[in-house]
């Protein structure tokens, strides 16, 4: 296979190969967690099990809402920041070999932009996880595995927005295909959880009259 | 050797059965270590002991979990830190579900993926508990509970008396010598359940007398200690003698006391137990006095009350229960210096006691530790009255105010109530 086929190979098949079994192995995630027992808040309701949700997924992204979240906001916004890259850096894995008109030059820019910022909070949260004695204690392998990878993968879209030659392109795109085979069993597949938790947090607080908050003092 | 085992297998076998919904998503790869939660928990301010932090208790547990339902857990324990269950590990479990934690659920408030870190612990105490590791003094407390229901001829002629004693003094605060606390009164509106002790029976009766309410009160104490095991089938059955005497009585409601976890269980917990909503409306002590303030059938003069007053937000009623503004709506009527702890309502600490840890003397210490923060909190409001709407806080805070010479009284708000009240002309 010449270089040119194995780009092409990398960039479509491979990316289609490892989305499939990424999307095959999130659903059986999915499907295991839904089908687990659950007894459900089922006494007369206080307030609002749907207010409860909407406030209980508002709370991940409204800094006001979390004492965790006032009380280090710096924090919140590497968060924020960590989280912008990240989305803009898996929109790129689709928008730059199907949709290549959309990603005209400011719009590279742009993203390139958050992706670096994205990939200096990483740094700066994989040096925190190293050195914070609190954050050591509780780290396994893959704690610090799933950061620096995800620290190349920001990396390579960065360069791949930016400079775009064959060999940043085919790097990018063999390193996206194995994220994608890993992430359903690393710690990245936190947000996946996250949806369902979200819910069980909401609903419990929306019948009990706990959420939607009412902003006790920080 | 044979028993360990058998402890062993019991805890194993626990561990499976409470693999539910929540379990599952929180004991899953949801939680990312980030460390939100860390300060967000009373323990880990007063002590600063990372191994105490919300994350270290819960990934305890969840590793656990993990070995046996994560795939990368099962292949490779190593590299996502899971292991194996042993007698060893269920030891130390004991201090970190049972001693460590209040389940206060104040760190998934504050976690970005709120992580149910107090569902992970909680699990574990049930799990203890199978393995006959849960400690043995909350076991006898829930036992003792069933203990009254199968000797009540006993407990009531004793009880009876004792309320004949209290109702004098009803009588003599209210300035009525009709004034009474009911008994056995069939058709009766509400039927209160008190704890064990008469500040718990007193100054209600004295709000029910004066505002003419028509009630009766319970032959049963409200605490449900089982709920602190994780023992649901005993905590079902301590729910049920008071739901059978509310049915015999056919009262339409059943008040509970100044309880955190009494509200709890009841309130909210209990409809689980049985599979549907109980057959009468259950509100807290709380709720009433909100409801007699906001409909002008109290006369209260907060001058009775000058002393500076500040108000304890219990987990169990607040966070866990929804009861937030109708306490302070209440405090506001009954006092005149109202003042606000920080931080307060959803976002308040834990007092260091709940969820049992008052009622074992070996880690007093801990617990005293653990109320460090609420201490400075009553401290910075400059209040010299707090208020305690849970029989465990109120305890707590007594013994705070002792070892951190906080110098205030502690009182339930109950207790306000009936000083606020406009003696009788």
């Amino acid at each position: 296979m010449d270089a040119e086929k194995f780009l092409h190979f990398a960039e479509f098949d491979l990316q289609i190969i490892a989305l499939s079994v990424f999307a095959i192995l999130y659903a059986i995630k999915a499907w295991t967690i839904a089908r687990l027992p659950m007894t459900w808040e089922n006494a007369p309701a206080k307030g609002s099990p749907g207010a409860g949700v909407a406030a209980s997924y508002a709370a991940t992204v409204v800094p006001w809402m979390m004492s965790s979240s006032t009380q280090h906001w710096t924090r919140w916004l590497e968060f924020g920041l960590y989280h912008i890259g990240a989305g803009l850096a898996i929109l790129s894995t689709f928008t730059l070999p199907f949709t290549p008109d959309l990603m005209t030059k400011p719009v590279r820019i742009v993203f390139a932009i958050f992706v670096a910022l994205a990939l200096v909070v990483g740094a700066i949260r994989l040096r925190r996880r190293f050195a914070d004695p609190t954050l050591r204690i509780i780290s396994t392998p893959d704690d610090y595995f799933s950061l620096a990878a995800v620290e190349v993968f920001f990396f390579l879209t960065f360069m791949t927005l930016v400079v775009d030659t064959d060999g940043w392109r085919l790097a990018y795109f063999l390193v996206t295909a194995a994220f994608l085979f890993y992430v359903p069993f690393s710690k990245i597949s936190h947000y996946v959880y996250w949806f369902f938790a979200r819910v069980l947090m909401g609903v419990r607080y929306g019948r009990r009259g706990v959420e939607p908050r009412s902003g006790g003092t920080r | 050797m044979s028993q360990q085992n058998d402890a062993l297998k019991a805890a194993l076998q626990e561990l499976d059965k409470r693999y539910n919904k929540t379990i599952g998503v929180a004991s899953s790869n949801l939680c990312t270590r980030c460390g939100w939660c860390v300060d967000q928990c009373h323990y880990y301010l007063a002590t600063k002991d990372p191994s105490i932090s919300p994350v270290a208790k819960a990934e305890r547990i969840r590793r656990v979990y993990k070995r046996h339902h994560d795939w990368m857990s099962r292949i490779f324990p190593f590299w996502t830190g899971a292991r194996e269950l042993t007698e060893a590990e269920l030891d130390e479990w004991v201090e970190i579900a049972f001693r460590n934690c209040t389940l206060c659920d104040r760190c998934m408030a504050n976690c970005p993926l709120a992580v149910d870190t107090a569902q992970i612990l909680g699990a574990a105490r049930g799990v203890l508990l199978a393995a006959g590791k849960a400690p043995e003094m909350l076991v006898q407390l829930a036992d003792a509970a069933l203990a009254r229901e199968e000797n009540l001829d006993f407990f009531k002629e004793f009880f009876l008396e004792q309320l004949k004693d209290l109702e004098v003094e009803i009588q003599d605060r209210l300035g009525d010598d009709k004034a009474s606390i009911p008994v056995e009164v069939e058709g009766a509106k509400f039927l209160y359940v008190p704890l064990s002790g008469a500040h718990t029976i007193t100054p209600p009766a004295t709000v029910f007398n004066a505002v003419g309410e028509s009630w009766t009160i319970s032959m049963f104490e409200a605490a449900n200690y089982a709920t602190y095991i994780g023992d649901t089938a005993k905590a079902k059955k301590i729910t049920q003698r008071i739901l059978t005497e509310a049915e015999r009585l056919h009262v339409e409601e059943i008040i509970l006391p100044e309880c955190g976890h009494a509200y709890a269980a009841m309130r909210w917990e209990a409809p689980k137990w049985f599979g549907g909503p109980l057959p009468f409306r259950v509100r807290s002590i709380l709720e009433v006095l909100d409801e007699y303030v906001r409909e002008g059938r109290l006369s209260l003069n907060p001058a009775n009350n000058p002393e500076p007053v500040t108000l304890h937000d219990s987990c169990n009623l607040g966070r866990k229960g929804g009861l937030f503004e109708e306490p302070r709506r209440v405090v506001r009527a009954a006092a005149e210096d109202f003042r606000e702890m920080t931080p307060n309502r959803e976002r308040a600490f834990c007092c260091g006691a709940g969820s049992g840890l008052v009622a074992m003397p070996e880690w007093e210490d801990m617990r005293l530790k653990a109320g460090g923060p609420k201490a400075d909190q009553v401290r910075a409001t400059g209040a010299s009255v707090v208020i305690a709407s849970c029989d465990n806080c109120r305890h707590q805070f007594t013994e705070l105010d002792e070892h951190y010479d906080l110098n205030v009284k502690v009182m339930g708000l109950t207790e306000l109530v009936v000083q606020a009240m406009v003696p009788a002309a």
